[in-house]
């Protein structure tokens, strides 16, 4: 029997969307699919979520976005990280392994002794 | 930003349609994937949808979002790029220290002048009196036969019983008197109020209590209300007023304080309540000043009519005593305004010319500026750049000018207000007058025209710079035929703003020159003038007055020093004056039973027209022995005599006063000398009938007079030693020294006011025109530097091509010289109020003004046109 596919964790889409931009400039879709492929479905997404996230994205500066046409000849708005987007990034994922650090720490430690 | 920079795309598409499109082509692909895998079209459009959400909240979260990004990054935009514009400005006013110094002082001189201006203006003529609607107090004059006076008490009662506009009428007279107090003596403005006063004015007391109505009865206890300041000065500030007394004629008991604004009438301190009864009956007795206040939605023409209406009435019952044909109501604020308006609003104006004058100076320099630039300009439209753009920039370069004008000209301001407290008569009262909110937005609105007159033209001649011709002229402009015409509108209107101000400023001192010619008909060097008011508690009856003056002249007369000493209770130009009728033996009085005569009434002593040197003309002077008892006498001036002796000599005939102006009664008075003709009230007012009495034989008015001392040094230096007499003789008096030229002076400080700063304001323009002249002259000469090379090199002697530039710079000045003039000649008719015995088109102020222009504008020329002929031309010609 499938599981039931994860809530995502609050702000978590931001770096999601910011590392799938770090691969190279693309469209909304394409990352709704990526991350739809790369977590077999785990994650749950309302995929029209990610559009305000992209764009209050672009608004704190960190990507931009121009329209563009794709390799189907149709025009998709293509967004690109900017430097402060890729500086955001390495922030973020820094956090992200902290914090993946201290959650397996505590969940993976026993007390000593009974705790009162 | 490059203009061939691409602004990115979603940039330039419609919120509504970028997010629209976005999320559209994501459901398309969507569907496209879910059939892909096998879904029918119809299937794979709705999963689509479902996996996607709300699509609209969606989209309407998306536009939100992208509308407050794309509002936010215009307006950081537009912010650097104002930004930009402004460190630009500032770096190129730093390269040009001289330039922003120059044009800097220049804004603040004008810009001063205008807040200077605008801060009396508003703080003297617009502000609202410190009343409750003060719009509803109106001052409240009789319509006569003399054109306008005072009320008579019966009168004022008669309109205040009978009349329905307004709520409150109350008559007041006020006079400077010495007011015992428990610290000492006191020289005050006293005014006695009727009933009704303090409700027109809706005042309270601020300590203490108003006088009750029974307390302005004649004969009760008397009673007093103070200023704020005289309770702070005299009474300690003590709010238990049971023990404060005032003494003046008699005792009064403070009982209240009034709050520290109110100032009616101006200068008062003590006000006593009064009604008075006796002698109140006269309708001829002009000597009430009258306060009144509208009924809310009662106009100023309504309660005119209905007291004209009330005034007809009375005279029908009253005639022939009776002169009043009506009432003049005039709002109290224009009244205590009214000698300032005329000269401040002038001043305005002036001060409005001066910064004009300073506006067309700068802008023929940041022209120039701006023609020197023309090439990198022309540079920057080949580029593209917008001529908006362009125009914003050089407009910057003005604005900030103008900010740093605006800064500088507060200040300037300031120290231009403390410069008029010293220059201006007091009763501009410019002491009061303060930079303040109203000043500076005032201040904002004039930088803002500022920096339009002096860089819109500039920056719209400079920005429409055709890129092909000032590139391939080498940057080399303004050799137009054309553009020399914009230099010469530039020198025409300097030039006629200077004339302008200066043919104002001319006829005030010429005005102020005639004034100055008047003979007074008194010698005032040397002579030392000395208030005193003697307290008529102390002094009581004639015979002390009469003995107290005596002593006081022979002390003073002991004083080394002291030449002659003399005393007169109505000096010329004291502000002091009283008049009455006088009957003369053997002509019969008028259809009233009085007079005929009227005459100013002069109580003097012995020797009071050697000090002032006026001339006896026949007859006597007073001498010791005109005392009481002995046959009365009186002098007359030369008026008197040819009014109504005529050719005959009036000395032995005989005159009777009896207007009750003393109580002496009306004896007959021998006529014994006959003096020149004083100015009394004004300069420039004409001599009027005078009479003199001697105090020894009618000393009632003597409660206040002036001692004239004459000296033989500097007369201010006699002040310790007269003072030190006075003291002893009479300790209850505050002496108040003044030089008799101090006097003469001060009648003419609103003249001189006005004719100083116009003349400033005029040497400004010039100083700004010959500057101007010079720098155009100099700029368009360079310009044709070749030209002259040319002519130089073909045999044109140098003193030709000096007379070439000469003759082209003084067509434009004579140009504007005469547009100035017209302008002079239309506007200065607004001065002729301000002026004594000059014309308004007053040739001689024309005729400096022309020559004193011309003469400026031909030494700024000169130079440049002398230097255009020193050249060598073979340099001029490869200079190209």
């Amino acid at each position: 029997m499938p599981q039931p596919a994860m809530p995502l964790v609050k702000g978590t889409l931001d770096i999601i969307i910011l590392r799938t931009l770090s691969w190279g400039p693309t469209h909304g879709y394409a990352i709704s699919r990526w991350i739809r492929q790369t977590t077999a479905d785990e994650l749950q997404i309302e995929e029209g979520a990610l559009y305000p996230a992209l764009r209050r994205l672009e608004e704190r500066s960190w990507i931009e976005s121009a329209w563009k046409t794709t390799e189907s000849g149709r025009e998709a708005r293509v967004y690109h990280l900017t430097t402060a987007g890729r500086s955001q990034l390495k922030l973020e994922l820094k956090g992200w392994a902290r914090y993946v650090a201290a959650m397996t720490q505590v969940l993976e430690t026993r007390p000593a002794t009974a705790l009162t | 930003m490059r203009p061939d920079e691409e602004l990115p795309l979603s940039r330039k598409l419609p919120v509504d349609v970028d997010v629209r499109r976005e999320l559209a082509y994501h459901i398309e692909e969507r569907t496209r994937e879910l059939i892909a895998i096998g879904r029918t079209p119809d299937a794979a459009a709705v999963e689509a949808r479902a996996v996607f959400g709300d699509l609209d909240s969606i989209q309407a979260e998306c536009r939100v979002i992208t509308r407050r990004d794309r509002w936010a990054r215009r307006r950081a935009e537009t912010f650097e790029s104002y930004r930009q514009d402004l460190v630009l400005a500032f770096r190129l006013l730093r390269k040009s220290p001289a330039f922003a110094l120059a044009a800097i002082l220049t804004l603040a001189l004008g810009i001063g002048a205008n807040a200077a201006i605008f801060s009396a203006v508003n703080g003297i003529l617009l502000k609202p009196l410190p009343y409750d609607h003060p719009g509803q107090l109106v001052d409240i004059s009789e319509a006569n036969e003399h054109g306008w006076s005072n009320v008579p008490w019966a009168n004022m009662m008669d309109w205040r019983a009978q009349s329905r506009s307004f709520d409150g009428m109350a008559a007041y007279g006020y006079g400077d008197v010495t007011v015992l107090t428990s610290q000492g003596p006191a020289n005050t403005r006293v005014a006695v109020v009727s009933e009704d006063f303090f409700k027109v004015m809706r005042t309270t007391a601020a300590h203490g209590r108003l006088p009750l109505p029974e307390e302005h009865r004649e004969g009760v206890a008397g009673v007093a209300v103070v200023s704020d300041a005289f309770w702070r000065s005299h009474l300690n500030a003590t709010t238990d007023l049971t023990a404060q007394h005032l003494k003046t004629d008699r005792d009064y008991q403070v009982v209240g304080v009034l709050p520290p604004g109110f100032q009616f009438p101006r200068d008062v301190d003590v006000w006593m309540p009064l009604e008075p009864a006796g002698n109140a009956t006269s309708r001829t007795a002009h000597n009430w000043a009258t306060v009144a206040r509208l009924k809310p939605h009662v106009s100023l023409v309504q309660a005119d009519r209905e007291l004209d209406t009330l005034t007809a009435r009375m005279a029908e019952l009253y005639k022939p005593d009776f002169d009043a044909v009506g009432a003049n109501l005039t709002p109290l604020q224009d009244l205590l305004t009214t000698s300032a308006r005329r000269p401040l609003y002038l001043l305005l104006g002036a001060s409005a010319l001066l910064l004009l004058a300073a506006c067309t100076n700068l802008a023929s320099s940041i022209l120039a500026r701006g023609m020197a630039r023309q090439q990198e300009i022309a540079v920057r439209i080949a580029i593209g750049a917008g001529r908006i753009r362009i125009i914003r920039q050089l407009l910057t370069e003005s604005m900030l000018l103008a900010v740093l004008g605006c800064v500088s000209g507060l200040v300037a301001a300031e120290l231009l207000l403390k410069l008029f407290v010293h220059l201006a008569p007091g009763a501009l009262r410019l002491s009061d007058v303060h930079v303040d909110g109203w000043v500076l937005v005032f201040t904002g609105l004039v930088g803002a025209s500022t920096t339009v007159l002096i860089g819109l033209f500039p920056a719209l001649r400079t920005s429409g710079a055709q890129p092909g011709l000032a590139l391939r002229e080498g940057g080399r402009a303004g050799t137009g035929r054309g553009e020399r015409k914009i230099w010469g509108a530039l020198v025409v209107a300097e030039v006629a703003l200077a004339a302008t101000l200066l043919c104002a400023s001319g006829l005030t001192i010429r005005s102020l020159g005639a004034v100055l010619q008047i003979d007074p008909g008194f010698r005032p060097d040397s002579v030392l003038t000395v208030t005193l008011s003697l307290p008529t508690v102390v002094y009581d009856d004639d015979h002390k007055r009469e003995q107290v003056w005596s002593r006081i002249l022979d002390g003073v007369r002991a004083v080394p020093g002291v030449e002659i000493a003399a005393l007169n209770n109505s000096l010329p130009l004291s502000g002091v004056d009283a008049d009455g009728a006088f009957g003369i033996e053997g002509v019969a009085p008028n259809a009233a039973g009085y007079g005929p005569g009227n005459a100013g009434y002069r109580m003097i002593s012995e020797q009071y027209f050697a000090a002032m040197a006026i001339p006896l003309l026949s007859g006597r002077d007073f001498a010791a022995r005109d005392v009481d008892g002995a046959e009365a006498t009186v002098m007359i001036n030369q008026s008197l005599a040819r009014r109504w002796f005529k050719d005959q000599d009036p000395v032995g005939h005989r005159i009777r006063l009896q207007s009750g102006m003393d109580n002496q009664g009306d004896n007959w008075l021998t006529i014994i000398g006959i003096v020149g003709d004083v100015h009394h009230n004004s300069l420039t007012r004409p001599p009027f009938p005078e009479l003199y009495v001697p105090f020894r034989q009618r000393p009632t008015r003597g409660y206040a007079a002036m001692l004239v001392i004459k000296t033989r040094g500097e007369p201010t230096s006699l002040t310790p030693a007269v003072t030190a007499v006075l003291q002893q003789t009479v300790p209850e008096a505050v002496p108040v020294f003044r030089t008799m030229n101090d006097r003469l002076a001060g009648t003419q400080t609103d003249r001189r006011f006005v004719a100083i700063i116009l003349s400033a304001f005029a040497l400004i323009a010039l100083l700004l025109a010959g500057v101007g002249i010079y720098g155009v002259v100099s700029y368009t000469a360079a310009q044709r530097t070749r030209e002259m090379g040319i002519r130089m090199a073909l045999g044109a002697d140098p003193s030709s091509v000096r007379g070439l530039v000469l003759r082209g710079a003084m067509g434009q000045v004579v140009t504007g010289l005469g547009i100035g003039l017209v302008a002079a000649l239309a506007s200065t008719r607004i001065l002729q109020s301000l002026l004594y015995q000059t014309s308004a088109t007053d040739p001689v102020a024309f005729v400096a003004t022309a020559a004193l222009l011309l003469g400026v504008a031909w030494l700024a020329s000169y130079l440049p046109a002398w230097r255009m002929a020193r050249l060598d031309p073979a340099l001029t010609i490869r200079s190209e």
